[in-house]
């Protein structure tokens, strides 16, 4: 069997805060193979966004704690130092369109000299080469060539997210991580957004990995979702099977809290909070809230793999099905 | 869904052209109206120092009463003069002292007539203070001096100042660390002004390890040879330069420090670091670049702010600078020199002010398309 582009195992990060250690990302793991495209579902706060920093090591200050096994092509990154990783990885292998990308474009150099940057210090390239492939991409993302002269205050919000996009694109980089890459934009334009990623997707086989708490966007993309509540990753399943039979009670409850068009059913909320990370319940961390709650949920799940190793869940649930 | 990409496109038009007299027009109109504003700004200011250092015209009357003494005894002094005639010939010639003074004017009148006089920098004659080469125009008074102060003045804050960013760019980069830490438990030395760390510098350098001298720019007499004056200069430098470094290094590295901080954590940063930039790049690039303006501003500033904190320590170290010279007009009530020194002052803000205008927009360039339109 090939190996994945990226197999992430028991990665964890850990942040000292005042309270005690929070923990942000405790014990994930997941795989993920060229021209997939992975959905990281999750609410705010449940460790999502801290992954992503975490896979392309833009670690805050604080942190306690952080371990695991990221695997690019079968090679561990996580024992490079940082200036091997920022040479070989970043950019290189893993590019990322950040949350906020409002202001993810510095507002005093040019956008296409921001674009053309990557190619430059990662690829050595000349500043007329680097320009017109600056250009190529911006093309592909559907910003006019123009636009490379002019400054990012010029540009409107969907714009500059595009020019980030293209940026993200410009070295050809294995996997793109997407931080809510349409959080802060009008539905509109969140939709063309969308609908250039998926063509790019296909034009050029790029690994995307999606972060969002939004479950209509991640269906417009994902290939599959990988569902994250308290720091860990409590379905992972392929997108088709997880919109339409989802198989962790968190996951059937979010699906069933989403309004549907077609249908006279009203969405349910699910009671409760989620738990706090710097002292997360014992058990299962869904437990106070799952409404198919029995007894072995005091004690931590595992994850279990079902219908051939499609899907991975971590309940008590299917503990039989793996058996 | 696939014919997305004209959609894409929806509401992105190529930038329209514009000629470059339209540049040439709004530039000049920007100039025009800077000008205005900065002229109408140091009116105002020069007008109020006239109205201050003569006390709201009290000071005239002190003049008159001078004035009057003066003509007196010259009068007494004349044994040519009859007594009898003395005290019209003093009221006749304190009178015609009075009209060529304009003293027999109303102040307000005599206000605007120094105004116009200071604003086209005919600063006048010292009452009572002369220049060292004996000339008592105020305008040579204030030039002699100005020298000196910006000799001094000028090394310590650039020093002060280059020294507090490098350094603060490298504790942004070690936040929270020992060293980070010591220069912040270092900051409030900064409570206590330039000339009270002179002081005590004075004491130990000069009196008790007599290494470096006590006071004044130059050797009594001054060195013949151009080399050994500099020299001599710079030996006297130290201990004024050390007590303004020590009393301002701390807390302006402390402040730097934050204005780093928060500037590193700035979305575009953190985007930098994620595209794998050299550190060196980021910084320059990313932190020092976008925040260029605000630091030309301080810089700028500092530079015109040089002689206002210096009449204590001047004094302390005997350097014969502006200090000393605004401290001694005070002290005479010599009006012309006060106000010349606050013209000069007035003329060299708004100037300043004018050009970080110019060095904003060429640095800027959110600022720059207000009044540049497209060029590019």
């Amino acid at each position: 069997m090939a190996e994945p582009l990226l197999r992430v195992e028991d990665l964890s990060l850990h942040y000292r805060t005042e309270g005690g250690v929070l923990r942000a990302i405790d014990g994930v793991s997941f795989a993920l193979d060229r021209g997939e495209a992975l959905v990281l579902l999750g609410e705010s706060g449940c460790g999502k966004s801290s992954l992503a920093k975490a896979l392309l090591r833009l670690l805050p200050r604080n942190v306690g704690h952080f371990s695991g096994r990221v695997q690019l092509d079968g090679t561990d990154v996580m024992p490079f130092s940082d200036e091997r990783f920022r040479r070989e990885v970043q950019w290189v292998r893993v590019s990322t369109v950040m949350q906020a990308a409002m202001n993810a474009l510095n507002p005093v150099v040019r956008v296409g000299e921001q674009v053309a940057e990557p190619l430059r210090i990662h690829r050595g390239l000349s500043r007329e080469r680097a320009m017109e492939r600056a250009a190529a991409a911006l093309d592909q993302v559907g910003v006019a060539r123009d636009f490379m002269s002019r400054f990012p205050f010029e540009l409107s919000g969907g714009m500059r997210q595009r020019v980030v996009i293209a940026m993200a694109l410009i070295t050809e980089p294995d996997l793109v991580i997407l931080d809510e890459p349409t959080s802060a934009l009008d539905v509109l334009t969140q939709a063309s957004i969308m609908n250039t990623l998926k063509r790019i997707k296909w034009e050029t086989g790029t690994s995307f990995i999606l972060i969002t708490h939004d479950v209509g966007t991640s269906s417009e993309l994902a290939d599959r979702v990988a569902l994250m509540y308290a720091g860990q990753i409590v379905e992972d399943s392929p997108a088709a099977a997880f919109f339409d039979r989802p198989a962790h009670p968190y996951a059937r409850a979010l699906m069933a809290s989403v309004p549907r068009l077609h249908s006279r059913e009203e969405p349910e909320h699910i009671p409760g909070t989620p738990p706090d990370l710097l002292d997360p319940p014992a058990g299962c961390r869904f437990a106070p809230r799952c409404p198919r709650r029995f007894d072995p949920c005091g004690r931590a799940p595992g994850t279990h793999v079902l219908e051939d190793g499609a899907r991975r869940v971590r309940c008590w649930l299917f503990e039989e099905e793996t058996a | 869904m696939a014919e997305m990409t004209g959609q894409d496109r929806a509401g992105e038009r190529a930038p329209a052209p514009r000629g470059w007299l339209r540049d040439a027009q709004l530039v000049g109109a920007f100039v025009l109206r800077r000008v205005f504003a900065l002229m109408v700004t140091v009116l105002i200011g020069v007008y109020l120092t006239i109205v201050v250092a003569n006390m709201g015209g009290q000071v005239d009357e002190l003049r008159e009463i001078q004035i009057r003494s003066d003509v007196s005894e010259a009068v007494r002094a004349d044994p040519e003069i009859p007594a009898e005639e003395r005290g019209e010939m003093v009221e006749r010639r304190v009178q015609m002292e009075r009209e060529r003074l304009n003293l027999d004017q109303p102040f307000i009148l005599r206000s605007v007539d120094y105004l116009r006089r200071a604003m086209l920098l005919d600063l006048g004659r010292a009452e009572q203070m002369h220049s060292d080469l004996g000339s008592r125009q105020v305008y040579a008074i204030i030039t002699e001096r100005l020298p000196a102060t910006i000799l001094l003045f000028g090394t310590a804050n650039m020093l002060v100042f280059f020294a507090s960013i490098f350094a603060a760019l490298g504790l942004s980069r070690r936040y929270g660390s020992l060293t980070d830490r010591t220069v912040i438990g270092l900051a409030p030395s900064s409570a206590a002004p330039g000339w009270f760390y002179g002081i005590f510098l004075i004491l130990v350098f000069a009196f008790i390890v007599p290494i470096l001298p006590a006071g004044g720019m130059v050797a009594v007499p001054p060195p013949e040879s151009p080399w050994a004056y500099a020299l001599s200069v710079m030996r006297h430098m130290v201990l004024p330069v050390a007590a303004m470094f020590i009393s301002s290094i701390f807390i302006s590295i402390y402040s730097w420090r934050t204005f780093f901080l928060i500037h590193s954590s700035e979305d575009y940063v953190e985007m930098a670091r994620a595209k794998g930039l050299p550190s060196g790049m980021i910084e320059r690039r990313y932190i020092l670049r976008p925040t260029l303006p605000p630091i030309i501003t301080s810089f700028l500033l500092m530079l015109i702010g040089l002689w206002s904190g210096a009449i204590i320590l001047e004094q302390v170290f005997n350097w014969p600078g502006l200090g000393t010279l605004l401290f001694q007009a005070i002290g005479h009530r010599d009006t012309p020199v006060i106000i010349g020194g606050v013209v000069i002052f007035a003329y060299l803000l708004a100037l300043t002010v004018f050009l970080l205008d110019f060095l904003y927009a060429i640095l800027d360039p959110r600022v720059r398309v207000g009044f540049e339109g497209g060029e590019r």
